[in-house]
């Protein structure tokens, strides 16, 4: 049993596992910046430490500095939440080295799944569908183009190492091929500090499906469902809904028996995320395993009626899951909003500031996961996102209502937000209808301008 | 805000007589290290991943001899010489005979060198290694003997040497016989380099005393680590001696690269490359060229259009020909050359910025190419000196070109300056001297040489770059024996009067080649900057491929009287 956890991250997610571990009394240990010192996570923690100036590299990134601080106040674990440290591979080496448990899968899993090419080998052997592409990671130019004419257009180009979109261009055909690689090469290289390559073919307009599993150390793998997150500005999520209208029960039933067989090929342990891409002829193709608890993980929570960090620290402490798979029923329809400090109109340009006057709506079924209050600065150093807005019902009909009516009602002053711009999502024939794909937004933003 | 109101975890320690079996967190030794120059913990595999270079700062950390054959050499190709030489003790000095066989047992060393022959990248050389972990890598007996018999089975076989330099200077505890060692080692260094074997020193941290005095400062080309100590006193002396703080990077390497007395400055992750890279560029295979029969009456500017216009005066062609946008030297180099690899200094004073030289490959022909480099702008200029060449670039140049002679590479200049630069340190360090003995030196020298004019050809400064088989000029270059201004003041008392000067002076391509100065004109479309970089380049490689086809096939005695007979004629 932990004493002790250290959280290695900021903001709501660092807000969220505080509140865990409360609950499950164990003390938490919040780490902060400079930046940060007025923070939530570092208010609520029962310990806080400062680790460094504002820039992520001299703080929440330095590994050093979080390793040094875990030792110090006597935590026996770190949770890295998600984004900073959370996938990186050499930081959990380190902990493993140093006796710190990390909540998560271990090191080499990290590194394995991390690794594209890597993570597709083993998936292609465990029998796993994956989007054709190349089977190594390619550097050279002349090679790279090649095997993309070989696989046929449009091709995405991957960083090797990359995330969050950067490193990513999609070519769709054989002329800008050059161009885009070297392009994708140079982020990737600036981003990641690394050149390697990985192309694939581009499944056009399909649809985002990622599914939910939790492993223990006894080799129990259970899946929570889908979550549908076809909703994306350049590959970064803006709306995320469990279950997905795209797919019936049986196919469920198929695409979740795929991902535990996915994690049981990887040897995964603790929460993790299979994402699939689904065609417009209802093919699926693994597309990679987030080895981090995720951003959207309430909408699951919601409809599965489990806490996932709660469940994540168990599994760490080396107990078993508290539930089979046959205890995992999906119900009615659960909904998150991603409320970012950022303005629609100018390219979704972040605006930092000071938020005069909060108002959050409140009611059945809705949750809300912030670290926002009233005369918060929020810091122009990280992730602009400031709160999620969840909802639950009985189906996607009365959840949209429900997340119109709790939007309606969330009132953040002093910064601009997208709010207004989910407001309209919600509102549109095409989204309630649910017939959507990856470029729902573009088209949005077309229509919205039109208006 | 919000401070201290919030309720904290109730927390009741619950003893449950905590598991023995569960460790406690804790840093295990040597997980991190501490770098002395930016002072951050770095994960300590990451160093040894890194060629221990510090992934924060790139301080280059200390390394021992057998990490260093480990990254240098191929796998599995180095093989030891002279594993065991014996140690004397010729002084019966007190206790040295019992510290060498404590050192031998603390390091896993015989000697504070390791000697021996692999391959670089395919490329093979014999190569030394020393270690400060055995006595600070100081030279007695054994280290001399084992670098001279190096160098004597390195001269048999006919294969180059690498020294990677690590001392500090003599060993104490053999006296004068360590003094020996410095000679020893030189001569046998001599006899190498006279069997027109190339030599590379590489410093490393530290290298001092006798051994800076020595070996380690006899390299054809001396490459050093970044921020690696080279001296012959050490700085501590000399502080105590003068009574006075020495100035910051004092006897570092980028102290010594602008006192010219190293080529260049490699990080240790592109050492294996470049030691490769200049090994090949010395081997005598070379790419074969066309016969000199396949250039009769070929012409190089079949379908390229110029610019040639006759109606240019002869002080536009001044203006073009020092306009900021022109090509510079460096710019044709990168264009028409391979793996132009730069050289610096002059091995006695300082390295100067107006002056670049080096080796490089022309259709797999290594060549050397020193070029006269002005700046595109103010910035760039400081460094350059606007192209004004001091006494130090001449004698870089020179150095460079009898290190071409020693390895029988063809010479490639390229000339553009307002003249040689006019200043007091200029004159005391011998501006007169150093260009009489360019002209001196390269009338003798027993490789081709070709000097292509491309913008201003300033008077002696050009000169001492032009004496050479052919001599080339771009066609709105000018070459004269002063600038037009300098011309008019001289003459009429009046500078205003260039214009009239530059008509007269006869100082363009086609006047120069009327009276024989010049072989030939390369054509240039117009401007010659950046848009047409491409296209003069080609035509100036092609006229290149031809005159080494031509020259590379001809007697050394031919190729120095030809030379003679061409400044003979004027």
């Amino acid at each position: 049993m932990f004493h002790k956890v250290l959280i290695a991250n900021r903001g709501e997610i660092a807000v969220r596992i505080i509140r865990a571990l409360r609950e499950l009394g164990i003390k938490s240990v919040a780490v902060y910046s400079e930046a940060d010192k007025d923070s939530l996570h570092a208010k609520l923690a029962d310990e806080a430490i400062c680790i460094g100036p504002a820039s992520p590299v001299e703080s929440y990134l330095n590994m050093e500095r979080i390793i040094s601080a875990t030792i110090s106040s006597g935590a026996e674990a770190i949770h890295p939440g998600f984004g900073f440290l959370s996938e990186n591979a050499k930081f959990v080496e380190m902990c493993e080295k140093c006796n710190i448990k990390v909540i998560g899968p271990s090191s080499d899993v990290i590194r394995k799944m991390g690794n594209k090419s890597e993570a597709r080998n083993t998936m292609t052997e465990a029998n796993i569908p994956v989007v054709p592409g190349s089977d190594h990671i390619i550097y050279d130019v002349d090679e790279a183009h090649e095997f993309a004419d070989k696989i046929g257009y449009p091709v995405i180009i991957k960083a090797a190492l990359g995330g969050g979109g950067k490193g990513m261009r999609i070519a769709v055909n054989s002329r800008e091929f050059e161009e885009r690689f070297e392009t994708a090469r140079l982020e990737s290289e600036n981003a990641f500090a690394d050149d390697g390559m990985y192309i694939e073919k581009y499944i056009v307009n399909p649809r985002h499906i990622e599914f939910q599993i939790m492993a223990d150390s006894y080799g129990n793998v259970v899946h929570l469902g889908e979550r549908d997150c076809t909703i994306q500005r350049n590959h970064q999520k803006m709306l995320e809904e469990s279950p997905s209208s795209a797919i019936s029960p049986e196919m469920r039933k198929v695409m979740g028996e795929t991902a535990v067989r996915a994690a049981k090929a990887a040897h995964y342990e603790n929460a993790g995320t299979i994402e699939f891409l689904l065609d417009k002829d209802n093919k699926f193709y693994f597309m990679e395993m987030n080895t981090r608890i995720q951003v959207e993980h309430p909408v699951t929570e919601m409809v599965t009626g489990t806490d996932l960090i709660k469940e994540q620290i168990f599994v760490a402490q080396g107990q078993e899951l508290s539930f089979t798979q046959d205890d995992i029923k999906i119900s009615g329809h659960a909904i998150e909003c991603r409320i970012n400090a950022e303005n629609p109109d100018k390219n979704f340009m972040p605006c930092p500031g000071v938020i005069n006057e909060i108002h959050i709506p409140g009611g059945n079924d809705i949750r809300v996961d912030t670290a926002i209050y009233n005369g918060y600065q929020v810091p122009a150093n990280y992730d602009s996102m400031i709160l999620k807005l969840i909802v639950h019902d009985q189906n996607r009909y009365c959840a949209i209502h429900k997340m119109q009516s709790a939007l309606g009602e969330l009132v953040i002053d002093g910064i601009d937000t997208n709010i207004d711009f989910l407001y309209g999502i919600l509102d549109d024939q095409e989204y309630k209808n649910g017939d959507i794909t990856t470029d729902y937004i573009k088209n949005y933003i077309k229509k919205r301008c039109e208006k | 805000m919000l401070n201290g109101v919030f309720k904290k975890t109730s927390y009741i320690p619950l003893d449950m007589g905590r598991d023995n079996s569960v460790i406690e967190p804790s840093v295990p030794d040597g997980l991190w290290k501490k770098c002395p120059s930016c002072k951050k913990a770095i994960y300590n595999e990451d160093l040894n991943n890194n060629f221990k270079i510090c992934p924060k700062c790139g301080y280059h950390f200390r390394m021992n001899a057998k990490e260093r054959i480990g990254i240098i050499s191929d796998e599995g190709t180095f093989e030891e010489w002279d594993e065991h030489i014996d140690n004397t003790n010729p002084l019966n000095f007190k206790g040295y005979v019992e510290k060498i066989d404590r050192m031998k047992n603390k390091t896993g060393l015989n000697e504070a060198v390791i000697t021996g022959k692999c391959k670089i990248n395919k490329m093979t050389a014999a190569i030394a290694v020393c270690d400060s972990n055995f006595m600070m890598g100081s030279m007695g007996y054994v280290v001399g003997e084992k670098i001279t018999h190096m160098f004597e089975r390195a001269t048999k076989e006919k294969i180059p040497v690498i020294i990677f330099t690590c001392s500090g200077g003599a060993r104490m505890q053999e006296g004068i016989i360590s003094l020996m060692q410095m000679a020893k080692t030189s001569q046998a260094i001599k006899k190498h380099s006279e069997a027109g074997l190339l030599y590379i020193t590489v410093i490393t941290d530290p290298t001092t005393g006798g051994v800076t005095a020595s070996f380690a400062m006899l390299g054809d080309i001396i490459l050093g680590e970044p921020g690696a100590l080279i001296g012959f006193a050490g700085s501590r002396v000399i502080e105590q001696t003068l009574g006075q703080k020495l100035p910051e990077g004092f006897q570092r390497t980028g102290f010594l690269l602008k006192k010219g007395f190293i080529d260049r400055i490699v990080e240790r992750n592109n050492m294996k490359n470049i030691l490769s890279k200049l090994l090949y560029m010395h081997t005598k295979e070379t790419a074969s060229l066309r016969p000199p029969e396949y250039y009769n009456g070929r012409n190089f500017m079949s379908g390229i259009k110029t610019g040639m216009d006759k109606n240019k005066s002869p002080w536009e062609k001044v203006k073009i020909s020092r306009d900021s946008k022109r090509c510079t030297a460096i710019d044709y180099i990168n264009e028409i050359f391979k793996d132009f690899t730069e050289f610096h200094g002059d091995r006695c004073y300082g390295d100067d910025g107006a002056v670049i030289g080096g080796i490089a490959t022309l259709a797999g022909i290594p060549v050397t190419v020193i070029g006269q480099q002005k700046g595109h702008n103010l910035r760039e200029n400081q460094y350059r000196n606007f192209g004004m060449a001091n006494p130090e670039g001449y004698r870089k140049a020179l150095r460079l070109m009898k290190q071409a002679e020693k390895f029988n590479r063809p010479i490639i200049c390229f000339a553009d300056t307002p003249g040689a630069f006019c200043g007091i340190e200029a004159e005391e360090r011998g501006q007169g001297q150093a260009i009489a003995n360019n002209l001196f030196e390269m009338s003798a020298l027993r490789v081709p040489i070709v000097t292509v004019m491309i913008g201003e050809g300033g008077s002696g400064g050009a000169l001492a770059l032009a004496v050479a088989n052919e001599v080339w000029m771009l066609e709105n270059a000018t070459y004269s024996i002063l600038s037009p201004e300098g011309f008019a003041s001289i003459l009429w008392k009046d500078s205003r009067r260039a214009e009239e000067a530059a008509s007269v002076m006869k100082m363009t391509a086609q006047d120069l080649y009327k009276l024989k100065v010049i072989d030939r004109i390369i054509p240039e479309p117009s401007p010659a900057s950046d848009t047409n970089l491409g296209l003069i380049s080609r035509i100036i490689k092609n006229n290149l491929k031809e005159f080494l086809s031509l020259y590379m096939h001809m007697d050394k005695e031919e190729i120095v009287g030809r030379r003679y007979e061409r400044f003979r004629n004027f």
